[in-house]
Order: structure tokens, then sequence, then C-alpha cells
């Protein structure tokens, strides 16, 4: 485990990174509004990193809100729990609104806007909680990961030691406010659920990190810490430089360490814990409701009324757009997530997930590029501003002419897709799509090597055995040629035939004779 | 599937830069070195640039023509229009109008195109063609004009026309007297006949620091480098890496003998050190990825520029300099690949 000091007043910083419009505060400056229920739900059963969950209902089924209606399959994944009542409609394959746009299993259900609870599980009996109590209600509850990647949240509770929990309220990337508007309304819930994550891992500090853009919301919960006598949360504002919310980046930012190529901040000792995933886990342990809402920002300059919806996971973002006063003519690009690294959707007939942090609506005029995509020119912009210290346009150069291998060489797997090289690039290239390309391709190749040297490894083990069989098929006929070609033995053998025979036959005439 | 949204990928929102942009920017930093080029060697440099932006289009459609590659796009980026400056700013004021022609085919066409047009070009296209024309011509390429306050005579813009057209010069003044070699190339050649440094400069073709005229146009280009570096054009490694290298080098053999050696100050502000670590061995195109590699390549170009002064046949170097430099790019690249995030762990 790596040691390091955390000194609030002394920070870091990370290599590259992009100061951007943040354009957060269209949307901050509304209250947060709790979206309608919407017609049908549509839950998605992807989890992450392409694992999906299996249907624990059939088609007809009613649920009740907070019902579990797919179980993961392998111990990597997060229960999926129904977001209000009503019947099931559909099971089938459906776009989701996950990272990767995969198709996945969706269950549709058909509300009854009655949004009735089933019977929650209660753990207010007055009895304090242990630290596995915790880490098995994050797992009942379903958490994940709220800030993007949807990591399941319960898997980083694996009796590693812990020491610090950071506790990640730097939203980067333009756009999103959900994490601003929740530190801003629910802080009480948040400092609750920091303890409670505190209990749950062990660690003795927790990092609240903010960005300094976020103005008096560090002083309300710093006021509440001290009103609680809590001690061992410190709340960081660290620089707005996009992408210091990136995992990596801002344990770069607190403590001066990189998390290693490869690794996880577990190995270091560090949890860092969205604050969307903290709120939530102090809703299911105070009142047993489990992961069936989020807060998710709706911004963009298609969008007439932009702000934050307190949502159902499910609900379409189509009836999240009517509610903001979706331009449709203007907008030209619908985006899951933010500008930099959000996903483009094909169209408003789907349902958020629990990652779902911004639906982003813009026109064309925004998402319009200067100029003309141009062959790169090395001008090494790229360079300056990648937050994980790459040669981005080596790499682009590699990736182009088919060497992948060299592209591994330059540390393709350690790009973390934050899009700021594309962001600076003079020539106009797409690099990240080229990262992307060059990651799955490698991870394809790497899968069919494997493959082949295990069929290898199999093909040299069937033809020694096949050459053993045959060596002693070989012996074995040698040994019989042997006898069979040494006349004295022959002669021998013959003798002994007969004399068997003759004996037999004497036997025989004895027998016959008596 | 229903596809009502265009799906491209992230990033989203737009950037503003582009490679035309970044071009201008780089003739908007060298514009008060070419007034200053004006104010001391006369109007010669824009009939040198008006030929040189003519030949560098005209090769570059013509290149882009042939090889079917979209003309107007690659017109539009402003590459060319760079290559031209570079070159105009290196050649006599009064070269003949056919070293235009022939350094421009040499660098658009070989130098850019033959090695895959912009962006996959080995050698810096200005340098390469200077190179071949200073090789090839180096009568043509030597005669300078003197700075105009030393000069026996100001040309003028039509002496000039009849000077790089017709080889017509005035004829009631000497020629020798009308044209000078350059700085480097008098200390060269008069330490070749044992002159002491000390003696040479005392000439009045010297200023105060460099060449009298060129070190001010040298200032320009320094101030223009800076205005690169704060528009983020350009970064400070390759230029400090040429600067203080050029200063570290070449102390030693001044501090030896200082008679024979030129000091470092003098170095910066001669021939076309300063253009050369701030405009051109910045071409990111030829020059090193890694920051460290940037800066090992502006300390080879300072050594092989001072080393080709002070013991090459040539008075300047910095051409040189940064061709073998380019040659070893991909080699200090390949020996620089930075450590990425967390692998220092």
């Amino acid at each position: 485990m790596k040691e390091f000091q955390f000194n609030p007043n002394h920070l870091y910083s990370f290599q590259g990174g992009l100061q951007l419009k943040h354009h957060k505060n269209d949307s901050l400056d509304k209250p947060l509004t709790v979206a309608d229920i919407p017609d049908k739900l549509y839950m998605s059963l992807r989890i992450n990193r392409g694992n999906i969950a299996k249907p624990t209902v059939s088609l007809g089924d009613k649920v009740l809100k907070g019902q579990v209606i797919a179980i993961p399959d392998t111990p990597n994944g997060s229960i999926i729990h129904a977001s209000s009542s009503g019947t099931i409609t559909a099971i089938s394959d459906k776009q989701t609104a996950s990272p990767d746009t995969d198709i996945a299993t969706v269950i549709e259900i058909t509300t009854d806007k009655e949004d009735q609870w089933c019977k929650l599980n209660s753990f207010n009996n007055g009895q304090p909680l242990s630290s596995s109590d915790i880490v098995s209600a994050i797992k009942e509850a379903g958490l994940t990961g709220m800030g993007g990647a949807g990591f399941p949240t319960h898997l980083k509770y694996k009796g590693k030691e812990i020491s610090t929990l950071i506790v990640n309220g730097a939203e980067c990337e333009p756009y999103i406010s959900c994490d601003q508007q929740l530190m801003k309304d629910y802080p009480q819930e948040l400092i609750n659920g920091i303890q409670l994550v505190l209990k749950a891992s062990g660690a003795k500090l927790a990092i609240f990190a903010l960005e300094d853009q976020v103005g008096g919301i560090k002083s309300s919960i710093e006021e509440l810490i001290n009103k609680n006598n809590i001690e061992n949360i410190k709340v960081v504002k660290v620089p707005t430089i996009y992408p210091a919310g990136g995992e990596k980046q801002l344990i770069k930012v607190l403590t001066g360490k990189e998390v290693p190529s490869g690794g996880l901040p577990l190995h270091m000792g560090i949890i860092v814990q969205n604050v969307g995933t903290i709120k939530a886990l102090n809703d299911y342990v105070v009142s047993g409701q489990p992961l069936v809402d989020r807060i998710i920002t709706v911004a963009g300059d298609g969008i007439e009324n932009p702000q934050n919806f307190m949502a159902l996971i499910g609900t379409p973002i189509s009836h999240l757009l009517q509610q903001a006063e979706f331009n449709r003519e203007k907008t030209n690009r619908l985006i899951i997530g933010g500008p930099m690294m959000g996903y483009a959707m094909p169209n408003a007939d789907i349902g958020i997930d629990k990652t779902s942090n911004c639906i982003l609506a813009l026109s064309e005029k925004m998402t319009k590029h200067s100029g003309d995509t141009l062959p790169c020119i090395r001008c090494g912009e790229c360079v300056n501003v990648c937050p994980a210290n790459l040669l981005p346009q080596q790499l682009h150069w590699y990736i182009k002419g088919k060497n992948l291998e060299k592209a591994r060489e330059h540390h393709v797997f350690d790009c973390i897709e934050c899009g700021a090289c594309a962001w600076v690039c003079p020539s106009q290239i797409k690099l990240v799509d080229y990262y992307r390309y060059a990651k799955s391709e490698l991870k394809y190749l790497d899968f069919k090597r494997k493959k082949s040297d295990e069929s290898q490894i199999r093909h040299e083990l069937r033809e020694a055995r096949l050459e053993r069989l045959k060596a002693e098929r070989m012996a074995k006929r040698k040994r019989t040629r042997r006898r069979t070609t040494n006349p004295d033995k022959i002669k021998l053998e013959l003798q002994a035939t007969m004399d068997r025979v003759k004996k037999s036959q004497k036997d025989k005439d004895q027998k016959d004779n008596q | 599937m229903n596809i009502t949204f265009n799906t491209q990928s992230a990033p989203h929102i737009p950037n503003t830069n582009t490679v035309t942009k970044v071009m201008l920017m780089v003739w908007l930093a060298l514009i008060p070195a070419m007034l200053a080029h004006v104010f001391f060697f006369g109007t010669g440099i824009i009939i040198q640039l008006t030929l040189s932006i003519i030949f560098a289009l005209g090769f570059e459609a013509l290149s882009l023509k042939l090889l079917n590659k979209p003309v107007k796009l690659f017109l539009k980026d402003f590459s060319a229009f760079v290559t031209a400056l570079l070159f105009a700013l290196c050649i006599s004021p009064v070269a003949p109008w056919w070293i235009s022609l022939i350094g421009m085919f040499f660098a658009i066409v070989v130098g850019k195109h033959l090695f895959g047009g912009l962006g996959q070009n080995i050698f810096n296209p200005a340098m390469l063609g200077f190179a071949i024309v200073l090789i090839s011509f180096p009568q043509a390429m030597s005669a300078w004009l003197p700075p105009q306050e030393i000069a026996p005579y100001a040309m003028s813009f039509t002496d000039n026309l009849q000077a790089i057209f017709f080889n017509r010069f005035p004829s009631h003044i000497e020629f020798d007297t009308l044209t000078q070699a350059t700085p480097l190339d008098t200390i060269k050649t008069a330490i070749s006949q044992e002159y002491a440094l000390s003696e040479i400069t005392t000439q009045p073709l010297f200023g105060d620091f460099g060449g009298l005229g060129w070190e001010w146009i040298a200032n320009f280009y320094f101030l223009g480098g800076l205005f690169l570096i704060y528009k983020r054009v350009i970064t400070w490694r390759v230029p400090a890496a040429v600067i203080l290298t050029t200063i570290v080098f070449s102390l030693p053999f001044n501090a030896y003998n200082a008679d024979h050696f030129i000091g470092p100050i003098a170095h910066l502000f001669s021939g076309g050190l300063m253009l050369g670590a701030f405009f051109i061995a910045t071409d990111p195109t030829t020059g090193c990825s890694s920051h460290k590699g940037q800066i090992i390549f502006g300390a080879g170009v300072a050594i092989m520029t001072v080393l080709i002064r002070e013991f090459g046949n040539f008075p300047d170097g910095v051409a040189f300099g940064i061709l073998i430099m380019n040659m070893s790019a991909p080699l200090i690249d390949r020996l620089t690949i930075p450590k990425a995030f967390g692998q220092n762990e």
C-alpha cells in the first residue's frame, strides 16, 4: 500500500487538462424538480462492462416500486429494482443509455401511476450498524457508481485496508450540475452517508472534494460538519480544470500520488465515491428505499428551460425533454453524459439508467466544428493537454498505420478517453475514436492470441500424446518383430508349440484311454 | 432502430482551433521581423516573398492535383504560405528569381509532397529548399546587401526588381561595394585569413552583438517567438533548448580563444539562429513529440549550428543543424516515450 500524507492546504496538480466554459448555472438557478412518473419505464439490465443482469420477473407480472426485477449472474454486478409500480409489458433487447450504447435486455414497465412501494427492509431497529451490515446494504440497494462508469459499489469494499475515502463532488464536465444540485439540496443526507461509508470501509478520513466554482456549497457543508462535531470529514476545493473530477486525476490532485497504471485506487488504500452514490446509500439505510431514482441535468441550447430533475431510473429521455421544454427543431445531437465524454443517442425513446447524469440537447451551431479534418501536423497541443501523460499524436499515427502493438507500447490503455486531445486538435481529428478502436482491437487480438495459444498448447499436447502412443506401438511391434525374425527363437518357439501340442495330444489320448 | 439525431462521438462541443489559425499566427508573429528586414535591407524581401508565395502555391496546387488530393482544402491550410515566408526570410534580398523557383520546388514538391504532404514530411520544407539552393548556388546566395545605414547606395524598389529579374545592378556603383557578404560570412573569411575576431568586429558591418541590422531582426524574431509561446502555438522547450545550449556550448570555445571563436551572445544574434530557434526548429511535424525529446532536439540544433559555424565550411549552420536533427527526431522520439500516468508508481 502506498503511503501518502494529505494536507488540505497543499494540493497537487496533474499534467494537462483544459479550462472549459462550465455552463452549469443555466440549470442551477432553478430548484430541483421531481419529474412526473412516465407512462412507461425502460429498465436497462446492463450493469457495466457488458455484464447484463437476469430478469427475475416475467411478462405480465405486477411489480411494486423497489421490488427486485433482475439480479446479476456474476458477483461483479448489482441488483436492479423496479422504479415504480406497474405491469411488466415487455422484456426485450433494446437500445440503452449506457456509456457504450450497447443493446441490452430492457424490462418495460407500464406504470400504474400509484408509485406504490413494496415492503421495505428496515434498518431502524435501534442497533448500531456494523461494517458488514453497511456493505450488504450497499449490495441490496443496488448501488453503482453514479458518476459515470457505473462500477458496482459493493465491489469496492472487499476487505482491503482502506485509509481514505474521497467523496467526489467535482463534476468537471460542462453543463452537468446534478451533483452540485445534490450537494446543495441534501447536505445532511450526504454527511450521514459519508459516515456510513467511513464505517463500511474502515477509512479514517473522508476528503470531500468540490470544484472551486461551486460557490457557497463548501461553507454550508462545512457548517453542518462543525455543527455535528465531525472531525474526520475535510472539505476541499480543487481547481476547476477538466478532467479534475476523473478518479485518477482527483486522487493525484489531493494526494500527489498516481494510481498505478492498470491498478485501482483500492490498491492505494483509497475509495472514491460519487456524492450521488453516497446519498443513495443513506436513503437505503434510513428508509429502506433502494436506488430507484437519481438527479439528472437536462440542459443544452436545445432546451428552453434547463434544470435538474429527480427522475426515476428508466424514465425515457423524451419524457424528461418534454418537461424541460425541448426544442426539437433546434436540436441536432442528443447526448447522455457531458459534452466531452458523453454518448450521442440515436433517439429519445431510451430509458435513463443509474449512471445517466445529464441529458444534453445541442444545436448544430454548438456542435459544429470549425474546419475540415486535415492530416495531423503533430503540433503537440494534444500532448500539452493530455492528463494521462500520453503522446496522442504518436498514438494516432501508429493506429492510423495499423501498428497497434506500437500503440500499446505508447500506453494506449492508459488513455482515459477524456477527449481533451480531440478538443484542441487544430486538424479536427476525432482522436478518441482512434484510441477506442485500438483498445478494442487489441483486446480482441489478445483474446484471439490467448485462444490460439491455448489451442496451440492443446495441439502440441495431442501431438505429443500421439507421438508417445505411436512410439509405444512401435516398440511393441519391434518386440514382436524381433521375436519373429530371430530364426533360433522361431525354432525354439516352434519347438515349444509342437511340444505343447504333442503334450496336449498325449494328455487327450491318456484321458480317452481312461 | 430509428435514428433521429446525429450520433457522432464525443467531444460534442466544438473546438475552434484550426491548422489555418495556427499558420496565420506564425505569419503574424513574423511581420515585425519582416518590417525590420525592409528597414535594414530594403524592399527586396517583399519581392522575394511575393515570388516564393507564387511558386509555393503553384507547386502546392500542382502536387495536390497530380496526387489526386483535394486542392482547395489543402491550399486553405496556409502551410505553403508559411514555408514561402520562412524561405524568403533566409535568402538574400537580391537573390535572382530562380532561387525562389528552385527552392520552392524542392521545399514543396520534394520535401513535402513526395513524403506524403501536410504533416508527413521528414524535413522542414523551407530549410530543405534553402539548403539545396545554398549548396548549389553559393555565389547567388552569398551576395547580400549591406544594411542601409552603411550602404553606399540605397537600392530602390525598381533597382531590386532589376537585380532580381535581370541580374542588372545600378551601374554607377561598383558591384563589390553594392553587395557584401553576411556578417557570419565575413567572419569566416577573415578568420581563415588569420584576422582576430576583435579586429573583424570593428568593421562597420557589425553592431553591438551580431551583424548590424541582423541583431535587430533577431530581436524581432525573439519577440515574435514569445508571442507564439503566449498564443500556445509553440512551447518554450525547443527555443529555450536552442538558446541555452548555444550559450553553454559556445562559451568554452570562446573562453579558450576569444579571437578565434565567436562568443555566445554574438552567436545568438547572428545569422538565422533566432529564426531557427523560434520558427523552424519548433516545426512540430519535423520535430520531436515528447517534451524531453523536444529539449534534446533543440540542444542538437544548437550544437550542430555552433559546430558548423566554427569548424564547417559554411558560415551559418542553422539550416543544416535543423535538417540533421529532423533526421534524428524519430529516433529521439523512440527513446523518450514519456511514462504514462501511474507508471512512475
